[in-house]
């Protein structure tokens, strides 16, 4: 009786076997690529690199944004390549990408691939609390479901099932608003403000004041959103940029990639000039941070958060990383003399 | 917490595990902890809802059930009456309220202005508080003994399976389970996962593939030919049906893990020979509540004509108001009032029902019938306005943009939107988990198979939440 019943369940559970089994198959050769290209079109950024490529360069929009007066709108990743014409640099450019998509990119990279050098963007803005719950990253997580390192037919289940953070824009602005609210700025001075929700209000209510002392609306609106981008500190234990970063550090030591994190430069001299030296304060001790805590892990770090001027940033009333053509070729200088250590023999002075 | 998530696919094997391991009598406490973490998943704040529904119901059933007079009990029903509803009104009806009233003071030259409110609609709220509400009334009337214990009627009252979307439970029929020693049954088990397989395949393979389509239709109806508005309007027919089905099954699957039997919710409706059949068949919990704890207070048809005719179409407002706070609610129902009452006049002159029997060419015709007057009527229940409405029903007839925009429908949504109306056809007269329980091995592993592989592999991939839990 308890024979019969115990090959009663084998044999469910061996046809469970060969059904999921048989379906894995028919799923990955008839299904899956179809899906991939409707769901996780990312996907091709990795297919696009040729084999013999030395050097990638990893973007978002600072890449390849260009001001209508540019004499010479090419990608940073572009005079990147003009200072090393030997090497064979190819850029990878994802819009609002950040270190999270990067690293499921990167994973993807076959294993055949002489790729030698990553040179990463890191945007000091993508730590902060808005960044990182942002209306976009419901859809880009969701573009990334496909492409866990699992068997596909359970990819595509994960997907079906919704297994990524499901949020909609209301519930993601309640979920920065708190973070702005619950994380304490920590000043080595008396500062007066306890969290950027404070610090805001009271920019606000404060204003910005125009040559005549009335309050000059747009300034102050800036001044707000300055505070809201730039006002944070970098926690390396609960941030999870830090997690996603420090996962391509860990990838890159195993496939044997040496690293550049390009820190990109954010409109300083405008956050000195409508907020002042505290807001200069945390930017510079974030970037302290991240410098040594990459340095530290063999990472070189490209320290370009200053290296741009105000007249260069192409976005006057918004915060963003979108350089004119001085801008870029500046950032492009940056990285260029970094990958020195390791080029020497190939550089050129492109001289921009 | 949807049923459709791996959420849900970790939560439900965790609990019904927990469920058969601790001692039976400690068994309420989990499902009461699980269906109010389940409940807490959407917004943490409302379980106060709940708690309040709760407490007022147990009290008031508790003082009720010492008074021997009906009319001594009625100041405690009159006060679940007033709480409950008083939620409801105050989340779901207040601001409804206060547009018309607004409009009407302008119309009237009165200047003030009632102001409105921003809270969400808690998920469900109807649902569970008919459920409580249908326990206070009959514990008024004497049908039911009060419950003396707290627990148990807290998870009478959120049971999660069936929590935020039905069906819409009696005390008598659900309360006696959770409190049953149910052992781990083979049966329940393997039943309860064909109805949740079954359930997520029609939701998330029909319904989810149907509902972008769909909206693109209900979107821009004038950017397309008639036609195409036409299939938009049939479709939403079956992603209503599929989507509210799916998720009765799921419930009704759930809570047979858990050894617990919940009324059915649907048989096939499209398949009825008129709109009475038609309510028997659709909703069934909720068109029950209506007839025992509205049409029977009323008088039923135990009145004169006239009055049974005002009867049945303050049931069928009262029902449409039910699903939502918008003149098209009261439309729709209205018009299924109209409709129930001149098709009963028709059938008792021309005797167009009994002659009939299942599946016959007569059958096909009445309820091809009754399917295209449903599917007008939901018209009125998708559009957002009444004015949306009959724009809809303008461009059916006349509609022929100069570039009209194409309604791409893969050939699988067609292919599985097929499967499903066959599936229904044979589910007439029986549930999904007793047909395929008949059926030979081989055959019965190859449903599955296409199911499960329907639902993972052809699963619709945005976010749909079930349509119900917005009433």
């Amino acid at each position: 009786m308890l024979r019969k019943r115990w090959s009663y369940i084998a044999v469910r559970i061996l046809s469970l076997v060969l059904l999921f089994s048989g379906m894995n198959l028919l799923y990955k050769h008839v299904f899956f690529e179809k899906d991939l290209q409707k769901y996780s079109s990312i996907i091709n950024l990795i297919r696009d690199v040729p084999p013999d490529v030395d050097i990638i360069y990893l973007g978002e929009s600072s890449n390849n944004t260009a001001h209508e007066d540019d004499q010479d709108k090419r990608k940073i990743s572009d005079f990147i390549a003009d200072y090393y014409p030997g090497l064979a640099l190819y850029d990878m450019t994802k819009p609002a990408a950040h270190a999270g998509i990067f690293k499921v990119l990167l994973q993807q990279l076959p294993a055949e691939s002489e790729v030698e050098t990553l040179i990463v963007t890191l945007t000091l803005r993508s730590f902060n609390a808005q960044w990182i719950h942002s209306p976009l990253e419901t859809s880009l997580q969701k573009s990334l479901v496909l492409l866990l390192p699992n068997p596909p037919l359970f990819n595509r289940f994960l997907l079906s099932f919704k297994a990524y953070e499901i949020k909609t824009k209301e519930e993601r602005e309640q979920d920065f608003k708190k973070q702005w609210v619950e994380d304490k700025l920590h000043f080595p001075y008396e500062f007066p403000h306890e969290d950027v929700s404070q610090w805001n209000r009271w920019m606000a209510y404060k204003g910005i004041r125009d040559e005549q002392g009335e309050i000059d609306r747009a300034q102050t609106e800036l001044a707000c959103h300055y505070i809201k981008a730039y006002g944070f500190q970098i926690d390396t234990l609960e941030n999870p940029r830090i997690a996603d970063f420090d996962a391509i550090v860990e990838l890159a030591l195993h496939r044997e990639w040496k690293l550049v994190f390009n820190l990109m430069a954010e409109n300083m001299e405008k956050a000195g000039q409508l907020v002042g030296e505290d807001l200069i304060f945390l930017m510079n001790q974030n970037r302290e941070l991240l410098k040594h805590y990459y340095g530290s892990k063999g990472v070189i770090v490209v320290d370009n958060l200053s290296s741009v001027e105000d007249q260069f940033f192409i976005d006057q009333t918004w915060t963003t990383e979108h350089y004119a053509e001085g801008g870029r070729k500046t950032i492009a200088k940056g990285v260029a003399a970094a990958l020195l250590t390791w080029y020497p023999d190939e550089y050129r002075d492109a001289r921009y | 917490m949807l049923f459709n998530t791996i959420d849900f696919a970790i939560f439900l094997p965790v609990v019904v595990l927990i469920y058969y391991l601790i001692p039976s009598k400690f068994r309420w406490v989990l499902l009461l902890a699980a269906s109010y973490y389940f409940y807490m998943s959407w917004k943490v704040e409302y379980i106060l809802l709940i708690v309040i529904s709760t407490l007022v119901d147990y009290f008031s059933g508790i003082r009720m059930g010492k008074l021997e007079e009906r009319r001594s009990r009625l100041p405690w029903l009159i006060l679940s009456l007033c709480i409950n509803l008083g939620l409801l009104f105050s989340f779901k009806y207040f601001n409804f309220a206060s547009e018309n009233l607004n409009v009407l003071f302008s119309k009237v030259g009165l200047a003030g202005k009632i102001p409105m409110h921003e809270l969400l609609l808690p998920v469900g709220i109807s649902f569970y508080t008919f459920q409580t509400l249908s326990y206070s009334i009959d514990v008024y009337y004497g049908r039911q003994k009060a419950e003396k214990h707290l627990g148990y009627f807290a998870l009478y009252v959120s049971f999660f399976p069936q929590l935020v979307a039905g069906p819409i439970e009696r005390y008598s029929r659900l309360a006696p389970q959770l409190r049953e020693r149910h052992i781990l049954s083979y049966d329940n088990l393997v039943n309860g996962l064909r109805l949740i397989l079954y359930g997520l395949f029609i939701k998330m393979v029909i319904a989810d593939n149907i509902s972008p389509i769909v909206d693109q239709v209900y979107a821009n109806p004038e950017n397309y030919a008639s036609g195409h508005v036409l299939i938009g309007i049939f479709l939403y027919s079956f992603q209503i049906y599929s989507d509210f089905f799916g998720y009765s099954t799921i419930a009704i699957g759930s809570a047979l893990l858990l050894g617990v039997r919940i009324m059915d919710n649907f048989k096939s409706p499209y398949l009825a020979k008129n709109i009475s059949e038609f309510w028997q068949r659709w909703h069934i919990s909720l068109s029950t509540w209506f007839r025992d704890y509205l049409y029977f207070p009323l008088g039923g048809s135990r009145v004169s004509k006239y009055r049974w005719v005002l009867n049945i179409l303050v049931v069928f407002l009262v029902s449409g108001l039910w699903h939502g706070a918008n003149w098209t609610f009261i439309i729709w129902g209205l018009l299924f009032g109209l409709i129930y009452l001149i098709e009963h006049v028709l059938n008792r002159s021309l005797k167009l029902q009994k002659e009939h029997s299942a599946y016959s060419a007569g059958h096909l015709l009445l309820a091809l019938k009754t399917f295209f007057l449903v599917t007008i009527l939901w018209v009125f229940f998708r559009s957002q306005s009444f004015g949306d409405a009959m724009h809809i029903f303008k461009l059916i007839v006349q509609n022929a943009p100069s570039d009209p925009q194409q309604l791409l429908i893969p050939l699988s949504t067609w292919i599985f939107l097929l499967l499903f109306i066959v599936s229904d056809v044979f589910l007439y007269k029986r549930r999904f988990d007793s047909w395929v329980s008949g059926m030979h091995f081989l055959l019965r592993w190859a449903i599955y198979g296409v199911l499960l592989f329907g639902i993972i592999a052809f699963a619709g991939v945005e976010n749909f939440p079930f349509i119900y839990f917005q009433f």
